[in-house]
């Protein structure tokens, strides 16, 4: 039982099963001037525009409601 | 290029504060749309940008300790302490809900029958699926332990081994918790009763589900070659916060469950 559990794994599932801290270190200890929201790469800047404009867009929205709650109701 | 003379960390600057702020905002705004004007876009902007906040402004807590390795001891006794601070706090947030309970049902009204379960509500068997739910919980704590000790005796089979189990364990309750609410014979709307029961476990089960997420980002760490044997923080705030959620569910199982039936 214990060979078969001790199966070889393909080079390609192996690389997702050892230690990429060190990659990792690299990248983010680089010195190019960039704070770590954005250090990791492209992604970065996406989810932070995406962020960003949720509640830029949210904060707006919110201003707007409370202009139309604060006013009176027109009855006809 | 200059060095710092001490052991602290400056963070880089960051829009995560500001931007929770924001979510925040949404958030209640998006409570109150929904509750009076029967609206829900405001609310799930919300949410939607406060779990944004959350992934990106931890993601970076991450980043800034293993992969920058800014965490001194120093560092790390500050956040020790944060964690602490914060599950104080939980703790008398929930001890206002246990003070309702008991307010109630210590001098049960008139209008309750003057007893406690009040007159027509059949109080669920606390011999049966919540004593299932106690020992699930105290059998999970015992395994975030044993995972705690393979990770300091860097077992890295075994403490992946423990960690699954304890969040198997956190699903399984969440689970059965889900079930109960929807075969339970009363509802939120019968009396004080319903309130005190729903309000108290329901703010419960939302910590046995924030906690169960936070021991999943530990797995996934775990499995990653995050931690090492002597540095493990997040690890140990995660075990920390699920003891809690733990030792919570024991009062509210002795009290609103077994006292209270």
């Amino acid at each position: 039982l214990r060979q078969i559990s001790q199966r070889t794994i393909s080079t390609a599932s192996r690389r997702q099963l050892e230690n990429r801290v060190p990659e990792k270190q690299k990248l983010f200890q680089e010195d190019n001037g960039l704070p770590v929201y954005l250090k990791g790469g492209a992604m970065d800047g996406l989810l932070y525009r995406v962020t960003m404009g949720l509640t830029v867009f949210g904060t707006g929205y919110v201003l707007y409601e409370l202009m139309v709650a604060s006013m009176p109701k027109k009855q006809k | 290029m200059a060095h710092q003379a001490h052991s602290y960390h400056m963070v880089d600057p960051s829009p995560w504060p500001i931007f929770g702020a924001a979510a925040a905002l949404l958030t209640t705004s998006g409570l109150i749309m929904w509750f009076h004007y029967s609206s829900s876009m405001l609310l799930a902007l919300g949410l939607l940008s406060m779990l944004l906040v959350m992934l990106q402004w931890w993601r970076d807590v991450i980043r800034e300790s293993t992969f920058q390795g800014h965490h001194t001891p120093t560092v790390q006794k500050g956040l020790r302490y944060g964690m602490i601070l914060f599950i104080t706090s939980e703790a008398f947030f929930f001890l206002g809900f246990f003070w309702a309970f008991f307010h109630s049902s210590l001098v049960p009204t008139p209008e309750l029958g003057g007893q406690w379960p009040p007159m027509g509500v059949k109080p669920l068997n606390p011999m049966e699926v919540p004593l299932l739910n106690t020992a699930i919980l105290l059998a999970s704590g015992v395994t975030v332990t044993w995972a705690h000790h393979s990770i300091t005796e860097g077992n890295r089979k075994q403490a992946i081994h423990a960690l699954t189990l304890t969040v198997l364990l956190g699903l399984y309750f969440t689970a059965l918790q889900a079930m109960e609410y929807h075969e339970a014979p009363f509802s939120i709307a019968d009396s004080v009763y319903g309130s005190t029961f729903f309000v108290a476990t329901g703010f419960h089960g939302l910590h046995v589900i924030i906690g169960s997420s936070f021991l999943t980002v530990c797995l996934l760490r775990l499995i990653k070659f995050h931690f090492t044997s002597d540095h493990h923080f997040g690890f140990e705030a995660a075990a920390w916060y699920w003891h809690f959620v733990d030792v919570i569910w024991l009062f509210l199982y002795m009290t609103i469950y077994w006292w209270g039936s």
